[in-house]
C-alpha cells in the first residue's frame, strides 16, 4: 500500500465502515427480511458453516429460481390456452360479421317490397272508402231492405219503412247528380233499382194498409196508418182500393153496431136495447137518431183521422163520398122502424113531435154526411112523416066533425066540437111554435084544422035564422081569432077570419038597424022622405002636406023614439046580447044607432026646412040630432 | 095585424057569385094560385082568397069571397055581399040554366050591395066551345042592358081570368078617383054610410075598401 494510496484506501474503508456503523438494522426491512430468511437455514454458527454459507446461499438462490421457472411454465401454458380461445372467438365474430353483411343486403330488398305494398294498400283503402260511401249513398242496407220488404209474410209494419222509402226517393233524386257527373249507366241502373224497390214497398204498404185501415182508430195503429195513407195518396188506384175496402168494412160495422144497439144494447144490457122503448115513439126515434148522429160523427172523425196527413187530394170530397157509402147500411133498418111507427095509430101530436125530431136530426146528420142514401132516406122519412102527421091531424079533425050539432039558441056559443078543435089547434100550434119549421108548419096546421072547422061552423050557422047565424059565426070566429092571435105566422088565416067577422058584423048591424026602424015604425016615414027628396025640386007640395008626414004622425014616431032613447039597450036584438065579444056588441050597437041617427037627422032637417011648411018644428022635434046622438052614443 | 107583410094602398073586397058548379072556386084558384084545380069540391058556405095586384101604380090587395052556389047556403053567403066593392057574377056557357038564373043573382046583388059596386059578368068554361049553350052575343047583350062588364073566361086555361079581376079593380079604382066611392071612415076596412043618398035602412049600404092604414083591428 502506497501511503497516498494508503490514505485513499483508508478513506473508502472508513466510508464503508462508517456506513456500516451507521447502519441500524432495526430500520432496514430488507435486512430484516434477509436475516429472517437466513435464520431458517443457518442454524449452526460453525466455521464450515461460515465457509459454506456463500454456496449455500447461492444454492438456495438457484433452487428458488428453479422453482420460479416451473411456476412460470404453468402460467405460460394457461396463456396459450387463452390465446387459442380468443383466436376462435375472433374467427366466429368474423363469420358473424359476414353473415350480418349478407342479411343486411337481403333486408334492403324486403323493405323496398314492403313499401310498395304499403302504397298499394293505401290506395286500396281510399278506393274502398269511395266504394263504401257510394254504396252507402246509393244502395240500401240489409236492414233497410228488411224494413222495406218485410222478411216473412208477416203482419208487422214498422215506421222504418217510411224512412227507407224516403231514402229510396232520396237516392233516386241523387242519381241526377250522378248523371251530371257522367255516370249515366250507373245512375240509370240505380234509378231503375230504386223505382223497383219503391214500387215493391208501396205494394206491400198498400196490402197492409188495405187490411188494417179499418182499425184506424186503435191508438197503436193510427200513426202508422195515417202515414201509410199519406204515402199512398199519390197512387190513385191503390188509394181508391183502400178507401173502397175501408168503406165496405165500416159500412158493415156501422150497420152491425146499429142493429146491436137496437136489439142487444150495450154490454150486459147497459144501455138497454133501443127497441125496448119502441112503444114510445118519441123516445124510440130520439134514441135511434141520437145513436146515429153520434155514430155518423165518429165515422167522419175516423175518416178525417185516416186522411189526416194526405194533402195532395180532394180530401173533403173523398170524406163526403166515403161517408155517404159508409152510412148506406143503416138506411134500411132505420126506415123500416120509422115507417112502422108511422103505420101505428099514434095521435097527431105524437107524429108531430116525431116530425120535429126527424127534422132536427136530419139537419144534424146531413150537416155531417152531406149526401148519399142516408140523406135521401132521412129526407124521405121527414116528408113522409110530415104527410102522415097532416093526414092524421085531418083525420082527427074530421072524426070530431062527423055529426053536425046544432048550437043552443039560448047561448049561440061555439059547440063543444068547435071548442075542442080550437083547443087542439091551440095545443098543436103551441108545439109548432117551438119547432124549426114553424114558418110553414103553423099556416099549414092552422089551415088543416081551421078550414074544416069553419066549414063546419058555416054548416051549423046555415041552419039558423039570419041574426042567429051572424052571432054564432061571429062567436066562433072570435074564438078562432083569439086562438090565432097567440101565434105568429097565422096572419093569412087571421085576415080571413077578420074579414069574415066584418061581414058578419055588417049583417048584424043591418039586422039590428032594420029591427030598430021596424020598432020605431020609421020605415014608412023614411020611404016617403026618400021618395019626396028624390022627386026633384019642381012644383011639389010642402012635405007637411004629404000623407003620412003629418005632424001628428011624426009626433007618434017621436014618442016612440023618446021611449026608446030612455033605455036604448032594450031595443037591441036578444041575439046581440049573446055575442061573446063586448067589442062586437058595442060596435053593432053603435053602428045600428048611427043608421038611426042618420035617418033622424034627415027627418029633422026636412022638418026644420021652412019650405016644408011645418009649424013650430021645435015642438015636433024636441031633440036636435046632436042631442039624440049624445043620448044614444054616450 | 091582418095587413100582411106587403105594403098596399087599398083593400078591395070582391065577391064571386053564381050557380053551383059554374066554376067560381076554380076561377078564384086560378087567379090566386095560377093553377087549375080539377075535382074541386063543393064550397061550404064561403071560401076566401087574397092577392095583391097593381092598378095605375097603386098596390091593391084583393080580398075575395068565393061563395057557395048551393041554395042552402044562400043565407050565409048574403052576409058577404055588403062591403063588396066588386061582384063577379059567374055562369057556365055550357049550361043555359046557370045563365037563366043570372037575373035573380043580379037582383040579390043590387039589393045587398052598394050602388057603386062594380058587377062583372063572367061566362066561364069558354074552353068547352063544343058544348056551348049560351052564345057570346046573347050574354053580351044581357050585360049591356044591365050595365055590367062582361067577358068569357076559362078557369081551366086561365084565359081572361086575370083580366076579369083586374078590369074590375080598375073600374073600382076609377070610381074612387072620380069621388063616386067615399073613402072616409076607414075604421075597419068596411065602412058603413047609412046617410048616403039611396042607402036603404034595412040594408045598410056598404062602402068597402079601406084607407091607407087598413084593418086596424
Amino acid at each position: 500500500m502506497p501511503p497516498g494510496k494508503e490514505s485513499e484506501k483508508d478513506h473508502v474503508l472508513s466510508k464503508r465502515l462508517g456506513k456500516i456503523l451507521e447502519l441500524r438494522f432495526e430500520n432496514d426491512q430488507d435486512t430484516l427480511d434477509a436475516l429472517s430468511q437466513l435464520s431458517t437455514f443457518y442454524t449452526n454458527n460453525t466455521l464450515h458453516a461460515r465457509r459454506n454459507l456463500r454456496s449455500q446461499i447461492e444454492k438456495r438462490n438457484l433452487d428458488i429460481n428453479k422453482e420460479f421457472l416451473a411456476s412460470f411454465l404453468e402460467v405460460k401454458k394457461s396463456f396459450d390456452t387463452i390465446y387459442n380461445e380468443v383466436a376462435d372467438m375472433s374467427k366466429s365474430i368474423a363469420d358473424m360479421t359476414q353473415r350480418l353483411q349478407n342479411t343486411k343486403t337481403h333486408t334492403k330488398q324486403l323493405l323496398q317490397q314492403t313499401n310498395s305494398l304499403q302504397d298499394e294498400r293505401n290506395h286500396n283503402v281510399v278506393e274502398q272508402n269511395i266504394a263504401e260511401t257510394l254504396l252507402q249513398k246509393y244502395q240500401l242496407t240489409p236492414e233497410n231492405m228488411n224494413a222495406l220488404q218485410g222478411n216473412r209474410k208477416d203482419q208487422f209494419m214498422s215506421f222504418e219503412i217510411f224512412s227507407v222509402l224516403d231514402k229510396v226517393q232520396n237516392i233516386h233524386n241523387n242519381c241526377k247528380v250522378l248523371m251530371q257527373t257522367g255516370l249515366q249507366t250507373l245512375a240509370s241502373d240505380i234509378m231503375e233499382q230504386m223505382t223497383l224497390y219503391q214500387e215493391g214497398a208501396l205494394e206491400r204498404l198498400y196490402r197492409w194498409t188495405q187490411s188494417h185501415a179499418r182499425n184506424v182508430e186503435s191508438p197503436e195503429l193510427t200513426d202508422i196508418i195515417t202515414q201509410a195513407m199519406a204515402r199512398l195518396q199519390d197512387r190513385p188506384v191503390l188509394f181508391k182500393y183502400i178507401m173502397d175496402e175501408y168503406c165496405i168494412c165500416r159500412k158493415g160495422k156501422l150497420m152491425e153496431d146499429f142493429i146491436n144497439a137496437l136489439t142487444r144494447g150495450g154490454p150486459s144490457g147497459n144501455p138497454a136495447p133501443i127497441e125496448m122503448r119502441s112503444h114510445d115513439p118519441q123516445i124510440y126515434i130520439t134514441d135511434m137518431l141520437v145513436w146515429l148522429n153520434k155514430a155518423v160523427l165518429a165515422e167522419k172523425q175516423n175518416l178525417q183521422l185516416l186522411l189526416k196527413l194526405c194533402d195532395n187530394i180532394e180530401k173533403e170530397e173523398i170524406i163526403t163520398d166515403s161517408l155517404a157509402i159508409i152510412c148506406e147500411g143503416i138506411c134500411q133498418p132505420l126506415r123500416a122502424r120509422v115507417e112502422k111507427v108511422l103505420g101505428t095509430s099514434f095521435p097527431a101530436s105524437v107524429l108531430y113531435s116525431v116530425v120535429n125530431l126527424l127534422r132536427y136530426y136530419n139537419k144534424c146528420i146531413c150537416k155531417v154526411v152531406q149526401k148519399g142514401q142516408v140523406v135521401e132516406t132521412l129526407t124521405t122519412l121527414k116528408e113522409r112523416c110530415t104527410l102522415s102527421f097532416f093526414d092524421r091531424l085531418r083525420a082527427n079533425v074530421e072524426e070530431r066533425l062527423v055529426r053536425v050539432e046544432a048550437p043552443a039558441p039560448a047561448k049561440l056559443a061555439p059547440t063543444s066540437a068547435v071548442q075542442a078543435l080550437l083547443a087542439t089547434l091551440r095545443d098543436t100550434l103551441a108545439t109548432a111554435n117551438m119547432s124549426d119549421g114553424r114558418e110553414t108548419d103553423m099556416p099549414n096546421i092552422t089551415g088543416c084544422v081551421l078550414e074544416p072547422l069553419l066549414r063546419y061552423a058555416t054548416e051549423q050557422a046555415s041552419r039558423l035564422p039570419a041574426a042567429d047565424m051572424a052571432v054564432y059565426t061571429l062567436n066562433c070566429v072570435r074564438d078562432a081569432l083569439a086562438c090565432l092571435q097567440m101565434f105568429e105566422f097565422t096572419s093569412a088565416r087571421a085576415e080571413r077570419l077578420t074579414a069574415q067577422a066584418d061581414a058578419q058584423l055588417d049583417t048584424l048591424v043591418a039586422e039590428q038597424a032594420g029591427a030598430l026602424v021596424h020598432r020605431l015604425r020609421l020605415g014608412p016615414l023614411y020611404a016617403i022622405l026618400q021618395e019626396y027628396s028624390g022627386s026633384g025640386t019642381g012644383e011639389k007640395k010642402p012635405l007637411a002636406d004629404v000623407p003620412g008626414m003629418e005632424p001628428s004622425n011624426l009626433r007618434a014616431f017621436l014618442e016612440k023614439l023618446d021611449y026608446f032613447a030612455a033605455s036604448p039597450d032594450e031595443a037591441l036584438l036578444p041575439q046581440i046580447q049573446l055575442l061573446t065579444s063586448t067589442k062586437h056588441k058595442k060596435a053593432v050597437q053603435k053602428r045600428a044607432f048611427e043608421v038611426l041617427l042618420a035617418i033622424y037627422k034627415q027627418l029633422y032637417q026636412a022638418v026644420n026646412d021652412p019650405t016644408n011648411n011645418y009649424e013650430n018644428p021645435q015642438a015636433i022635434f024636441n031633440k036636435t040630432p046632436e042631442e039624440l046622438e049624445k043620448v044614444l052614443l054616450k | 095585424m091582418s095587413a100582411g107583410p106587403y105594403n098596399y094602398s087599398y083593400i078591395f073586397k070582391y065577391i064571386i057569385i053564381g050557380d053551383m058548379g059554374v066554376g067560381k072556386s076554380c076561377l078564384l084558384h086560378q087567379f090566386t094560385e095560377k093553377k087549375f084545380m080539377a075535382d074541386c069540391p063543393h064550397t061550404i058556405g064561403v071560401e076566401f082568397g087574397t092577392r095583391i095586384i097593381e092598378v095605375s101604380g097603386q098596390k091593391i090587395k084583393l080580398q075575395i069571397w068565393d061563395t057557395a052556389g048551393q041554395e042552402r047556403f044562400r043565407a050565409v053567403t048574403r052576409s058577404y055581399y055588403r062591403g063588396a066593392a066588386g061582384a063577379l057574377m059567374v055562369y057556365d056557357i055550357t049550361r043555359r040554366s046557370t045563365y037563366n038564373h043570372l037575373s035573380s043573382w043580379l037582383t040579390d046583388t043590387r039589393n045587398l050591395t052598394n050602388p057603386s059596386t062594380v058587377i062583372f059578368l063572367i061566362g066561364n068554361k069558354c074552353d068547352l066551345e063544343g058544348q056551348r049553350d049560351v052564345t057570346y052575343e046573347e050574354a053580351s047583350k044581357f050585360a049591356e042592358e044591365n050595365g055590367l062588364m062582361f067577358v068569357e073566361a076559362s078557369a081551366k086555361t086561365g084565359d081572361n081570368v086575370e083580366e076579369a079581376f083586374l078590369e074590375t079593380a080598375k073600374k073600382i079604382y076609377q070610381s074612387i078617383q072620380d069621388g063616386r066611392l067615399d073613402l072616409n071612415a076607414a075604421e075597419s076596412g068596411v065602412q058603413h054610410k047609412p046617410s048616403q043618398p039611396g042607402g036603404r035602412p034595412g040594408s045598410a049600404a056598404g062602402g068597402d075598401q079601406s084607407g091607407r092604414d087598413n084593418c086596424a083591428c
